[in-house]
């Protein structure tokens, strides 16, 4: 058993077995691994001969069917030819024809006479005057080659140098910038991030018009490459906390990143909480709100998501469209929220204590109704709960997996079959129905990452509740509070600014302040610029009336 | 040190409150008004004065030797040997204690809600739920206690304003119809349970600013004694005297009695859920200082390895008084001569005279 155990744990916690009591040999003395992850030509440089560079990038990419070898001349020179190399769908073919090929072949002839320039001097002269490629790129390194072609951009090779033109000539299909499917607001930006992250980062970039607005590049994922971005605002952010994502971003070896999730897995605080300590969102605005209150941005090529750090906890209770409507109305609304939020988390859990602990609780006439329906019912209420518990998220499930047209029949079955046919047929009583699709509906009013939390440990507390009733909820309640204590976001404690308090960051939690009292930005999250405006922006009609 | 974390002067005094206040709402007003009647309430304010005598006497012998909590500075003082004999004094009578307030906490929920369980529920899971907390360190027990108990104090205090349809001031008088000395009895118990401040010496070290310390726990006391006082007068005033001596829990029932349009009643299982988390946390400030303090006093490096055991000899010592009575009846008569003369004041005032006399420590800051 112990030497099942052993390594597991080793796996679970992520220790290298040199850590344990075996007698492995040091880690520095294995040899590198050379596989997929690290190729043999990770090191190799391009050659001057034009055949030689071909015939190894065809090698290195046969059977890549996507893959186009353009060989022509420069200029109607036999002695100078060129290559170009590019994947076919990524690259932009009207760029490619017409301000690369044509250019190159036909147009650079018109103007000056070619029949002079030598093949030393081709290089210099294809990247001066020849191209009209708005960005262009030189590598002497095969990989960095490879991965220009297959990150969309053209290669372009030409025969006596060792050194290959990146033109930035990339055109995809994509999806266009829409809606945001899972935040959708009735106030506020439409725009919602897309798959492409350089249409992703223009949209922030169109937001925030600073120089200080930074957006550095890295790339993760040893098979997939893929490009990811930290966005955040200089003289905002806290320096440290850019340093600790870098380093936490840098330390990721896996060989794919698809989505922004597995990031978020991999720099979390503390991986076994059910609660996210990352936040993410579809929408810019949002992102740059955050970006604002000093936070740090991750955008990843390939998804709609961008992560934010630290994350806190009452972020959960926070939308986007809250800034954007009346502070009264915005404070009332998040209320409610709150209010839904505990109810999500205990409603089934007080359910099943009252009924089955404490009768006592309920007044008399809610006592006798409730005793009324169950009286046909055959399950104690804790199973009745579970029952209806499990259809509800079965139900979720299926709406969330089925095809679109299909997803609205099965919620209108479900909710009529299930609801009203499980009463009719004596399964549960009605009163359960109504705790459950309370329950359920009551998750939906706060933010989804934060609801799945929720609805893992509805569960566990009402077992807890069905086991020592009310003591049973509130013993619960209070070791999931404990647990949200030891919770740190990069550093920050999580249900900051509720505990530890900091007063002043209390004018965004339940009550939102008006934007003109909004004077500072998150004290744990920020240490330096702390001022947001200036005082005194309250609006007033103006002191001096026009006399009559 | 032990202990990395540190607190605030908030979260110092809103732990110092969650110290005494929770059981102390429950079972303080019955003992104190059997001894002084009606004037109980006057009770509380000397007891007050006491706590706050004992609050600077604690806060002032620990500002002498800074960074220092309780067992180091004992040690210094008297030095090793007599130190460490000081300090297993004081490993065990916050073990008894805290096995004192678990059997209150299981008794009461056992008396009010759950009739039918054994206490070694109550118990055990007391003890998980504040050994989690105490597993995670100082910072993490004071942010519990900073999450629920000003919502605890709130709903208490809404909840006393909804009782005024029942109170008759009237009930408060005479006063002083029996003179000084059953208000100097009543204030036993009371100063008892504020002294128990002593245990702010195993925290004041890891306080952000300790200057404040003498102000944290003079704060500390205040604020409960006058929450206390406000129980007993809410007791008072719904029952009167006679009614309130004879209940085990007069704040409770004072509370079960309020309805308001038929709509606003049964409040106390909405209190009583409220106070489990307040329960919790005063379990946990005990925990904690009986952990820390016997890994100093073994020399360990880490106390955490201690929670657990510690925890199973709480639930044992929790089985000391075998019904609840019998518990009221050691706190209400045998407790504040052992609490308060030995641990609360003769044991620090002993401490402070002979590390005066020796000279050791800085001075005392005022």
């Amino acid at each position: 058993m112990i030497n099942f155990i052993k390594p597991l744990r080793a796996v679970l916690l992520g220790r290298g077995k040199g850590k344990g009591r075996g007698s492995n040999p040091p880690a520095a003395s294995k040899p590198e691994d050379v596989g997929l992850l690290s190729p043999a030509w990770k090191d190799q440089v391009l050659s001057p001969n034009l055949e030689t560079n071909l015939r190894q990038i065809k090698a290195i990419l046969n059977n890549c069917s996507d893959v186009i070898y353009r060989e022509f001349v420069f200029a109607q020179n036999e002695q100078i030819r060129l290559a170009l190399i590019y994947t076919d769908g990524l690259a932009s073919k009207g760029q490619i024809s017409d301000q690369i090929m044509r250019a190159l072949s036909l147009e650079v002839p018109m103007v000056v006479s070619c029949q002079e320039i030598t093949k030393a001097r081709a290089m210099e002269f294809i990247k001066q005057r020849g191209l009209c490629i708005h960005q262009i790129n030189e590598t002497g390194k095969l990989q960095d080659t490879i991965q220009a072609i297959l990150s969309g951009d053209t290669v372009l090779l030409v025969d006596g140098h060792a050194t290959a033109i990146i033109n930035g000539a990339r055109g995809w299909e994509a999806r266009s910038i829409t809606d945001p499917e899972s935040e959708p607001t009735v106030r506020g930006s439409r725009e919602s991030f897309v798959e492409t992250i350089r249409v992703n980062t223009s949209l922030i970039r169109r937001r925030i018009k600073s120089p200080n607005l930074k957006i550095e590049a890295l790339k993760l994922g040893e098979v997939t490459d893929t490009e990811v971005v930290i966005a955040y605002i200089e003289g905002i952010v806290n320096d440290k906390l850019v340093a600790e994502v870098k380093s936490r971003l840098e330390r990721i070896k896996v060989d794919a990143i698809l989505e922004s999730g597995y990031i978020e897995e991999l720099i979390e605080d503390n991986p076994w909480s059910p609660f996210p300590t990352v936040n993410h969102t579809e929408k810019p605005d949002r992102l740059v709100a955050m970006l604002l209150e000093g936070r740090v941005g991750i955008i990843v090529d390939g998804t709609p998501f961008a992560l934010t750090v630290p994350n806190l906890f009452v972020e959960y209770l926070q939308a986007p469209e809250d800034y954007y409507e009346r502070f009264l109305f915005t404070s009332a609304v998040r209320l409610t929220r709150f209010l839904a939020m505990i109810i999500s988390l205990t409603l089934p859990g007080l359910y099943v204590a009252v009924t089955s602990f404490h009768f006592e609780l309920l007044p008399t006439t809610l006592l006798l109704s409730i005793a009324a329906q169950r009286e046909a019912v055959p399950f104690p209420v804790f199973v009745g709960v579970m029952i209806m518990e499990i259809t509800f998220e079965i139900l979720r499930e299926a709406g969330i997996r089925l095809p679109r047209p299909i997803g609205q029949a099965v919620s209108i079955v479900g909710a009529l079959v299930i609801g009203e046919a499980a009463i009719r047929a004596g399964l549960v009583a009605a009163s359960t129905v109504i705790v459950v699709a309370m329950t359920g509906i009551a998750s939906f009013t706060f933010a989804y990452s934060a609801s799945i939390a929720f609805r893992l440990l509805r569960f566990a507390l009402t077992i807890l509740s069905a086991a020592f009733g009310l003591f049973g909820l509130i013993s619960g309640l209070a070791i999931i509070g404990i647990h949200l204590c030891t919770l740190r976001s990069f550093g920050v404690p999580y249900l900051s600014p509720i505990a530890p308090t900091t007063g002043v960051d209390l004018k965004d939690v339940i009550f939102r302040a008006p934007w003109w009292a909004m004077l500072s930005r998150p004290r744990l999250i920020v240490r330096k610029d702390q001022k947001r405006q200036e005082q005194g922006l309250k609006p007033a009609p103006p002191e001096t009336r026009p006399k009559k | 040190m032990l202990e990395q974390g540190k607190i605030d002067a908030k979260q110092a005094i809103m732990l110092m409150v969650s110290m005494v206040l929770p059981t102390a709402i429950l079972t303080v007003p019955a003992i104190t008004v059997q001894y002084a009647r009606q004037d109980a309430w006057l009770s509380v304010v000397l007891a007050t004065l006491a706590g706050l005598l004992i609050a600077w006497l604690v806060a002032s012998l620990s500002l002498r030797f800074p960074g220092k909590n309780l067992f180091e500075l004992t040690e210094e003082i008297l030095g090793k040997v007599p130190g460490k004999v000081i300090g297993l004094l004081y490993i065990w009578w916050f073990l008894h204690t805290n096995a004192l307030i678990m059997d209150e906490f299981g008794g009461f929920l056992c008396v009010a809600i759950m009739p039918d369980t054994p206490h070694i529920i109550f118990f055990l899971v007391g003890a998980i739920v504040a050994g989690y907390a105490v597993r995670n360190g100082l910072e993490v027990l004071s942010r519990y206690n900073q999450l629920f108990l000003p919502f605890i104090l709130g709903l208490l205090f809404v909840v006393f304003l909804l009782a005024a349809k029942d109170m008759k001031a009237a009930r408060l008088l005479p006063v002083f119809d029996a003179g000084l000395i059953p208000i100097v009895k009543g204030s036993a118990v009371p100063a008892s349970w504020l002294g128990e401040i002593v245990i702010f010496t195993m925290i004041i070290p890891y306080l952000n600013k300790p200057k404040q310390a003498i102000r944290v726990a003079a704060l500390a006391t205040l604020f409960t004694g006058s929450f206390l006082m406000v129980s007993i007068l809410v007791a008072l005033a719904v029952f009167g005297p006679n009614l309130t001596g004879h209940w085990v829990f007069p704040t409770f029932n004072a509370i079960r009695v309020i309805s308001i349009a038929n709509f606003l009643e049964r409040l106390e299982s909405v209190l009583i859920a409220a106070w489990m988390f307040g329960g919790f946390a005063k379990l946990g400030v005990f925990y904690y200082a009986a952990v820390l303090g016997s890994a100093q006093w073994l020399g360990l490096k880490d106390y955490r390895p201690l929670v657990a055991p510690v925890g199973l000899i709480l639930v044992g010592l929790a089985f000391l008084c075998p019904n609840i009575v019998n518990l009221l009846h050691f706190i209400a008569s045998g407790w504040p001569p052992y609490a308060i003369i030995v641990f609360e004041a003769g044991l620090p005032l002993l401490l402070l005279v002979v590390a005066m006399a020796r000279g050791k420590g800085g001075k005392a800051v005022d």
